[in-house]
Order: structure tokens, then sequence, then C-alpha cells
């Protein structure tokens, strides 16, 4: 039993020693795509460093994979770029401070131009009515009249 | 609710759109002026060795005197069209006390050396690191970028693209007559 059992576990072994590694460095890459796509290339900037082959969005990569190597967390390794490049290398800007009205205002105007024109259209029929004045004895007097005019 | 003032915020909110889609597409997205985030504030020191003299060199070592630190590829079409530029004023101020500093980045060696032979430079020329943490600490969008750098280390002004003689001669001669 003992000949049988020794090589399944030396084969587990084997395994867990030789596939825990890609495991990590799979997970690793993952990470580096998830933070590059955040990043946007400074070299062609429709694309995010992600999707780039540039030489600088390259060494980008390069440089997350280094920093999350070494420990560093997802908001560190932004931060290093962001303190280089300025919130310009962030796809996605934080929304606080000058960014979240930018970030509202579109929304806020487009609401309130919507609100103005459905209010200008409803209040209309209410205002002509307003403004009509009731006949005066003269007026229905003539109105009369000229109804039996015509008949 | 008075009618008036409805149209008129209405109204006012449709002409902040419409100025928000201008200010978009016109004013705040020129790809040729990325503002730097590094103005003003401290050089990151960097040690390289140079291609012709085989000699390390750190900026932090040239504290004192005004540095031009230029970035360069060989495979660059700007490059070759500031080339004789830098290399003249490099003629220029260097003897008088301004330090000229060229990276290469993403470049192979000898197409670095081929550059630097064909166009006659001279001055500190020296590749980036493997991973181009020179030029990521100094935040390059592309080639050519240069960066003025003062005489305390504060790096003062950059440009995106082909540098002219005027706007080093003007930094420089801040610093030195």
């Amino acid at each position: 039993m003992k000949f049988v059992k020794s090589p399944i576990i030396a084969l587990v072994i084997a395994l867990f020693f030789f596939t825990t590694p890609a495991i990590a460095d799979e997970a690793l890459e993952h990470k580096v795509k998830e933070l590059a796509h955040q990043l946007r290339c400074p070299t062609c900037q429709a694309l995010s460093v992600k999707e780039s082959e540039a030489g600088l969005a390259t060494n980008m990569k390069t440089k997350i994979r280094e920093m999350l190597v070494e420990g560093k967390s997802d908001e560190q390794v932004l931060q290093f770029f962001v303190d280089r490049y300025g919130e310009w290398i962030l796809r996605s800007p934080p929304k606080t401070g000058t960014n979240l009205l930018l970030w509202l205002a579109p929304g806020v105007l487009t609401a309130f131009a919507a609100f103005s024109v459905i209010f200008v259209l409803k209040s209309k029929p209410k205002k002509a009515n307003k403004t009509l004045k009731p006949l005066s004895d003269a007026e229905k007097a003539k109105i009369d009249q000229a109804l039996d005019d015509i008949s | 609710m008075n009618r008036k003032l409805v149209i008129s915020l209405g109204a006012a909110a449709i002409i902040g759109l419409i100025a928000l889609f201008f200010y978009g597409i016109y004013f705040a997205s020129d790809p040729k002026s990325i503002p730097s985030a590094l103005i003003g504030t401290k050089a990151t020191d960097f040690t390289t060795i140079t291609f012709l003299e085989d000699r390390q060199i750190t900026l932090s070592q040239f504290k004192g005197k005004p540095v031009i630190v230029n970035f360069w590829a060989s495979w660059c079409v700007a490059c070759r069209q500031e080339a004789h530029i830098i290399e003249a004023a490099h003629q220029r101020w260097t003897p008088k006390g301004a330090v000229f500093i060229g990276i290469a980045i993403n470049d192979e060696r000898a197409a670095s050396l081929g550059f630097i032979a064909k166009y006659g430079k001279s001055y500190l020329l020296a590749p980036d690191d493997l991973t181009g943490n020179i030029s990521l600490n100094y935040g390059v969008t592309a080639v050519p970028e240069t960066f003025f750098v003062d005489p305390e280390g504060i790096i003062r002004h950059k440009v995106l693209g082909a540098v002219n003689g005027r706007d080093i001669d003007q930094f420089i001669s801040k610093y030195i007559q």
C-alpha cells in the first residue's frame, strides 16, 4: 500500500509546487491588467495602458508589475503615476472637488432644462385661460342679436 | 411658480450645457499641451552611464547649474529636427556652466549610438534603465520632451515636441550671462 501511496503523494506535492507559482503569476498578471486598464496611455491617449503597445505604456506595465511584486497596494501604484502625470493619467478621475462639479453639471443642467421646457409647455393653457375676459352684457346682447339675424 | 424665472433659468441651463460641450471639445483636451504635474517641484535625481564616455552621471552632481534634460529616441522623427538645435545650444552654453543631458528611451543601444554619430551629438547622452524609471519619474508622455531644471534642482518648464533654441537661451540666460 505504501508503494502505491507514495508516488501519488509525490505527484500531489509536485503538482502543488509546479502550479502554485503559475497561479500566483496569473493573479499578478490579472492585477497588472486591471490597474493598466485604469491608466491612460500617455502616448496614444485614446487607449488605456493595458490596450496600448507604445513603448511608454509597456514601461508603465513593467513598473506596475514591479511595484506589485514589491508589495505596493493598488492605490500606491495609481498614486505613483498621478504624482508624476497628474490626475489626467487616470481614465476615470476621482469624483471629488472640481471633478465632482464637472461630473454632475451635465446631468443637473439637462434635468433643469428638461424641467423648464415641460413646465413652460404645461403652463401655457392655464395662462391662456387666465387672459380670457368674461363677455359683457352688451357683447352678449350683440351675439344674441347676430344669432337671431342668422336664424 | 414664476414662469419668467423658470424660462430664464431653463435658458441659462441650456446655454450652460452648450458652453460645457464646446469647452470639452475645444479647450479642455488639447493633446499638444499636456500640463506637467512636476512644474515647480524638485527634479527626481537619477543616475545613468553615458554612451560615449562610459561615465556615471547623477543629476544632483550638477546642483548650482541650469540643466536641460532632454528625452529622445533614435526612431523619433521630431528628435532629428531638434538634434542640431540642442547640440548648438550645448556648444554655446556648456562652456559657460550649463549642463545638457540627453536620455534615450525605449531605444536599442546600437541605434542610439548610430543616431549620436549621425547628428554629431556631443553632450551627456545616456540610456534610461530597462524599466524606463527615469522617464516615468519625469512623467514623460512622448519623445522628444525637454525639462528645464534650475540651479536649485527645480523643474521650471517643460517642452513637448521639438525644442527651440530661443527657449533654451531664454531659460539659461536667467542664470548665466
